[in-house]
């Protein structure tokens, strides 16, 4: 089975690695250096604070094993020529109103600075979308986005 | 457990503090930023469990402690850098989404954070060590928007601000619900929030055109 690939901007990439390093120095932190519970947790009884170690350390190392898998697959971003693909900076009129959108994977995607998600319907919408073209969204109310141009950016 | 006393006192003041957003387009009565968290919470919970391999507990802890940086920081919104003092002015500017190139965003969050960071730290400066550090990773994990918790609990915060201008929308008439349409739909991509957004859609947007 194909794992799925991960397109990441370079300031996207650091901020998952940072994020995988805090994990692990957390992880280090709730064992003391050991692989296994503290032992002032262990006991022959169900022991409720031992039962929440395990949880949350379970939880780290669940978490750990995603973003190994997505440093594993994170391949450079290929800008698609002339099209909207991840990486695109696009200048669009919305409403008579000019808006810069970068499109990005959903791990990076911070709409409120510009950067769009790939999987919200916008993203979704405007992908392989040329300069020129006319993307309507499909909601209660009709929104047209027009791409004015597209500039692309690599990892 | 004096500490503990003084959080606790300061934090009910949100629960008198009238939402800016909604003062700004005029609403009757708004929600306060307490009003706002209880929703939030809830729609974390509710709509959260639904979601794999995510830590629902800490979800509903971040949606708890997302807005208390608000005792002391102001409660921005998307319009603050471009408002004056002038109503008539600020009237025509709501009527709007407001525009800013990327750099203008890229500022304008990395000041919100710095603010909100402050007014937290604020808060929290007396409270337990322990208590304190776990108030303050929550916030920076949600602030981050990295981990699958705080994208979904980020989400869910536009989505019930959404679902709250929509309420005002069909009740007051206030809110340019075609704007708030379209922004919504830049934000979303969580697959349940989507869900979510088409009820909302179905049930309030589509039978009030109608009708």
């Amino acid at each position: 089975m194909n794992e799925k690939k991960y397109y990441l901007t370079a300031e996207g990439l650091t901020k998952l690695k940072s994020e995988y390093e805090k994990l692990r120095r957390t992880r280090q932190l709730r064992i003391g250096g050991r692989d296994d519970a503290p032992s002032a947790l262990h006991s022959e009884e169900l022991n409720p604070e031992f039962v929440h170690f395990q949880d949350d350390l379970a939880s780290i190392d669940i978490r750990l094993a995603e973003l190994e898998s997505v440093f594993k697959n994170t391949k450079p971003i290929r800008p698609a020529k002339g099209k909207v693909g991840i990486g695109a900076m696009v200048t669009v009129s919305v409403d008579g109103q000019e808006d810069k959108l970068l499109i990005v994977e959903a791990l990076e995607a911070d709409p409120a600075a510009g950067k769009i998600s790939i999987e919200s319907p916008v993203g979704k919408a405007l992908l392989d979308k040329r300069a020129g073209e006319e993307v309507s969204i499909s909601s209660p109310i009709e929104t047209v986005y027009k791409i004015k141009k597209i500039d692309h950016f690599t990892s | 457990m004096k500490e503990v006393f003084n959080f606790l006192t300061k934090i009910g003041d949100l629960k008198g503090r009238d939402r800016r957003g909604w003062l700004l387009h005029n609403v009757e009565k708004p929600e306060t930023t307490a009003e706002h968290t209880f929703h939030l919470a809830l729609l974390v919970w509710i709509l959260g469990r639904r979601k794999d391999k995510v830590d629902l507990d800490k979800m509903i802890k971040m949606a708890l402690v997302h807005d208390l940086c608000e005792v002391y920081a102001k409660d921005l919104t998307p319009y603050d850098p471009l408002l004056s003092e002038d109503s008539e002015k600020n009237r025509k500017i709501l009527e709007k989404w407001p525009e800013f190139t990327p750099e203008m965003k890229r500022k304008k969050e990395e000041d919100k954070r710095q603010m909100e960071s402050e007014g937290l730290k604020k808060l929290t400066a007396d409270l337990p060590q322990n208590l304190k550090e776990e108030i303050e990773e929550l916030w920076l994990e949600y602030e981050g928007m990295v981990t699958p918790e705080s994208r979904f609990v980020k989400q869910a915060d536009k989505m019930v601000n959404f679902l709250q201008g929509m309420d005002y929308w069909r009740k007051e008439g206030k809110i340019r619900h075609d704007l708030w349409l379209r922004w919504i739909k830049e934000i979303i991509d969580e697959p349940i929030l989507l869900d979510f957004l088409k009820e909302v859609e179905d049930e309030w947007i589509i039978k009030e055109i109608k009708e």
